[in-house]
């Protein structure tokens, strides 16, 4: 009998990785995702430089590409990309019945937990590596050297970060509800919301304090101040989670500069834009790591609690 | 091995307002082939998921190789074979992988998953199969696969829940072939199972419980006693009269029941009366063309004992 072995805490999580990354690599939503995302990463590459052949316009190299491709890829991507990889990830389970022989395992549920969650991580990770990878290889191939690629890995986790908000909202409502429906559905829900939410709040009252600490896009600042009458369109951003990754990079090239948000306002007839607030680029990424590191840890934290407390009743 | 390998005091679990096992005392001693009895709905799932970790009992002591086992504790399940009621795996993986993805959870070297994974297999019937992703596979191809996870690890407990469900005939004569076979290598097997004659067939001790409760557990000979089974010989003669009606009610061994040319004896002894029975038969001038003994058996025990529980 081959009775005692070498069972520790880290084979177990090691097996739950490799468990993990068994289901994710094969699951063909993140397989077609990937493919939408890379197609759509192509065209935004290959587009310009083709348009600007076609109408014979002389190619002006952009040596910014690959830095503004971590501004571009946010909002719906980041949360189609989270919904695509984590929405089984433990309400599957559940759905399946598999849960009942992976919990009787000599791996603790604290271990199992771990290990999806770490496993989505850096399944994410390895989606938006292979991604930058191919956007600096083609940025550099056809718009030249590119500006700040020292600040690409930064950017890479700025982006997995931002996602792995969506994606445990995801796990959360997963494991509340066992359903892969209802954490898409759900979860689909709270972004439109917030989307909408923000998107109606930043018409009506500006970048108020509130879309500070909302998840998604957040406030909109801008480096250029508030003019009147106008929305000064020049040097903005977004400013919330979908956008840690360009926050990131902003506090390591600018962080000493201002940030201003604007509030609008009417006055006689007419839309008129104030400064409401105004922050240094290092304090509002500061702000904005802490908010996405806040939304991971109370939304995951729920979960573990969740997965901790669920018993299988039933036979699936 | 100076402790029973699972023991239960006074294990109670509800769903609600609905209680699942009600005080459940269960003792399992080493070595032992224990048959878990019940119709369905009685507790035996919820008792064995109990067991195995996946639900937490409302009160009572649960123990399982002299260690406290309720909740989730991996160094038990370490030393645990479990397979579920109808298993479900993730149709993604195929049989090596599972097995594989199962064997470093166990802390098992790549050499011993691979040897294991190709003898398991083979015991189960799936050699050649293991290839094949998991969700191609047929139920019985499931059971089977379920089987081999659960003594991937050389476990000293096996839990089988029902394990024969969904089998076709010849693969429930496999299933009880390698649950001797289990045996046969020293391990303890915990078994649930409706099918009476499996049981029969398999274990050497038994518990019923129903509605959650606790009817019977000791040996199949000790059940028979217990339940007092309605043992009953039936005679089929070439031609039914009173004379022989009297002649059998004298017997002192039981009840008679006449029905045309048939008899029941209901017996009310263990002893092997046929030879007097013949006797009080031909000496009526009746001729036996069949005698046959029904009844005595664990489904009688069975039917007697959660039929006094309804």
């Amino acid at each position: 009998m081959e009775r005692q072995r070498r069972t520790n805490w880290l084979n177990g999580f090691l097996a739950i990785l490799y468990y993990e990354f068994l289901w994710n690599l094969r699951k063909k939503k993140i397989v077609g995702l990937f493919i939408l995302v890379f197609a759509i990463v192509t065209l935004e590459l290959a587009l310009p430089p083709l348009l600007d052949y076609y109408n014979g316009v002389p190619l002006t190299p952009n040596s910014n590409v690959v830095f503004d491709f971590f501004n571009g890829l946010s909002g719906i991507f980041l949360f189609l990309i989270a919904v695509a990889t984590t929405m089984n990830t433990i309400s599957g389970e559940f759905e399946t019945g598999s849960i009942t022989p992976l919990l009787t395992k000599p791996v603790s549920k604290n271990t199992v937990f771990l290990g999806k969650i770490t496993a989505s991580f850096l399944t994410l990770l390895g989606i938006y590596a292979f991604l930058t990878v191919y956007v600096t290889l083609g940025g550099v191939l056809i718009e030249g050297s590119q500006n700040n690629l020292q600040l690409v890995p930064l950017g890479l986790v700025g982006l997995t970060l931002a996602t792995m908000v969506w994606a445990s909202l995801v796990i959360l409502l997963g494991t509340l509800s066992k359903s892969s429906l209802v954490s898409a559905l759900g979860s689909f829900g709270v972004w439109i919301g917030v989307t909408i939410a923000g998107g109606i709040l930043g018409s009506v009252f500006g970048q108020t304090t509130i879309l500070f600490y909302a998840p998604g896009n957040g406030a909109t600042g801008s480096t250029t101040g508030c003019g009147v009458g106008r929305f000064e369109a020049g040097g903005t951003f977004a400013t919330g989670t979908d956008n840690l990754a360009y926050m990131l990079m902003q506090w390591v090239l600018n962080g000493s500069n201002t940030l201003n948000f604007c509030g609008f306002r009417f006055r006689m007839g007419a839309t008129e834009t104030f400064l409401a607030s105004s922050d240094t680029i290092a304090n509002v990424a500061l702000r904005d790591l802490g908010v996405t590191l806040a939304y991971l840890v109370v939304f995951l934290f729920l979960s573990w609690y969740a997965f901790r407390r669920a018993q299988i009743i039933e036979s699936a | 091995m100076d402790h029973p390998v699972i023991q239960t005091q006074n294990l109670t679990k509800s769903y609600g307002s609905r209680i699942a096992v009600n005080r459940l005392n269960l003792t399992v001693e080493a070595k032992q082939v224990h048959g878990f009895l019940g119709p369905n709905g009685a507790g035996k799932t919820t008792t064995i998921k109990m067991l195995v970790g996946l639900l937490t009992p409302d009160s009572g002591s649960l123990r399982i190789l002299g260690m406290d086992a309720a909740g989730d504790k991996p160094k038990i399940r370490q030393r645990i074979g479990y397979m579920p009621e109808l298993p479900k795996f993730p149709k993604h993986l195929t049989g090596e992988e599972l097995l594989d993805v199962y064997g470093r959870m166990y802390g098992m070297s790549k050499e011993e998953r691979r040897r294991k994974t190709a003898e398991l297999l083979k015991m189960v019937g799936l050699a050649g199969r293991g290839r094949d992703k998991i969700g191609k596979y047929s139920k019985g191809m499931q059971q089977r696969i379920g089987i081999a996870q659960a003594l991937l690890s050389d476990p000293e407990l096996v839990i089988l829940d029902e394990p024969s469900i969904g089998l076709d005939p010849v693969g429930m004569v496999e299933v009880r072939d390698m649950v001797k076979g289990i045996v046969k290598g020293g391990q303890t097997v915990f078994f649930s199972s409706h099918l009476l004659a499996e049981v029969q067939q398999v274990c050497d001790h038994v518990t019923i419980i129903n509605n959650g409760l606790t009817l019977f557990s000791g040996t199949l000979e000790d059940i028979t006693n217990v339940a007092r089974p309605s043992r009953r010989l039936v005679l089929e003669l070439q031609k039914g009269s009173d004379g022989i009606l009297q002649a059998l009610k004298a017997l002192p061994f039981g009840t008679v029941e006449a029905r045309d040319n048939v008899y029941t004896l209901h017996l009310n002894t263990t002893d092997d009366v046929r030879a007097d029975i013949s006797r009080a038969v031909s000496g009526a001038g009746g001729v036996i063309l069949k005698m046959q003994e029904e009844g005595g058996g664990l489904e009688d025990a069975f039917m007697n004992l959660v039929g006094k529980a309804a």
